[in-house]
């Protein structure tokens, strides 16, 4: 991955984890209590593929 | 404990969900009482593509006389099916307590402010235009356009049937950049406010300066609308949400377009006033 040299790794560091961190967050709040909720969209069979 | 991965971040933005709660309006005419009903409505998608359970749900108290078209109402507001379902829950609900409670109409349609969704193709036809849209800003044109067409029905279908890796294997090629450049030609963006004449702001903006240094969510604000950086007082006025976090002014909207972008390849951002409290 390409990253400008004028962006320290600790600045890098702050912002991505600050990602990671509210989106953990977010699926708390939005999907925890409410797992017993139908899903709009079915899934038919779902293979997990390691590709992405 | 394994280190998170940027990859994950595409999995966690696909995969986010509302919880919600739909409730026909009170003077629809229904033969018996009609019931709520819930739904976990996919972030990514669009509400006229999703809700098809709805409309049943519904039928079954309703006469088919009394039903036009299905449309959307939250707070007041018509919900428009042509921005995704994340933006207007964003933009109009953030810091609601869940489950997300929308109202249900199949009467007065609000010609005004909604575009009619007759079909599924329709919405077919909006994202991929939104997704050319993007792809001009990012590459003129050239990835969308090499693409056959049953590579385009790839990305709808992805996207329809929540496959994310069907939508992935071909999204990423929209992703990709010369090494050397840095980024894309310009960063697919739109900002969007409640409060406002205009539905958006979209303007050109460059992922890096002309000496190649990383342009951030702060510099784009700060160039396109810096109200919504200004502090008052040390108390921050808006909040700046993207797939309901808020990331740091620090991140590369480089970054933030390959990895925050919704399916239709633009970053859409509210600005929303910061709840008082």
């Amino acid at each position: 991955q390409c990253m400008s040299l004028s962006i320290t790794p600790a600045q890098t560091a702050a912002w991505r984890k600050q990602i990671f961190e509210q989106l953990s967050e977010r699926s708390k709040r939005e999907m925890e209590n409410f797992q017993h909720y139908e899903q709009a969209i079915e899934q038919s069979v779902w293979v997990k593929k390691g590709t992405m | 404990k394994r280190m998170a991965d940027d990859k994950d971040v595409l999995r966690d933005v696909w995969y986010g969900r509302i919880p919600t709660c739909f409730t026909l309006y009170q003077d629809e005419i229904t033969e018996r009482e009609a019931e709520p009903y819930y739904l976990l409505l996919p972030r990514v998608s669009y509400i006229t593509l999703v809700t098809d359970k709805v409309k049943k749900h519904f039928q079954k108290v309703m006469k088919q006389e009394d039903m036009e078209e299905m449309w959307f109402e939250y707070e007041g507001t018509p919900l428009k099916w042509h921005y995704p379902i994340g933006l207007l829950f964003d933009l109009h609900a953030s810091n609601v307590a869940l489950p997300w409670s929308i109202t249900v109409h199949f009467k007065n349609f609000p010609e005004r402010d909604l575009l009619h969704c007759p079909s599924n193709s329709l919405i077919e036809a909006h994202f991929m235009s939104t997704i050319k849209e993007a792809d001009t800003l990012k590459h003129k044109g050239q990835v969308i356009n090499d693409m056959q067409k049953k590579d385009h029905k790839q990305l709808w279908m992805g996207l329809q049937n929540d496959k994310f890796d069907q939508f992935w294997a071909m999204n990423r090629k929209l992703m990709e950049y010369p090494t050397e450049e840095g980024g894309f030609r310009y960063i697919p963006f739109r900002i969007y406010q409640t409060m406002s004449d205009r539905p958006f702001i979209q303007k050109l903006f460059r992922p890096v300066t002309a000496e190649g240094q990383s342009h951030t969510l702060g510099d784009l604000l700060k160039e396109v609308f810096p109200a919504a950086i200004t502090n008052d007082d040390d108390q921050k006025k808006y909040q700046v949400v993207i797939h309901g976090i808020e990331p740091m002014l620090e991140t590369p909207v480089q970054w933030l377009s390959e990895h925050l972008s919704y399916p239709d390849n633009f970053l859409h951002i509210s600005v929303i006033p910061t709840p008082t409290d």
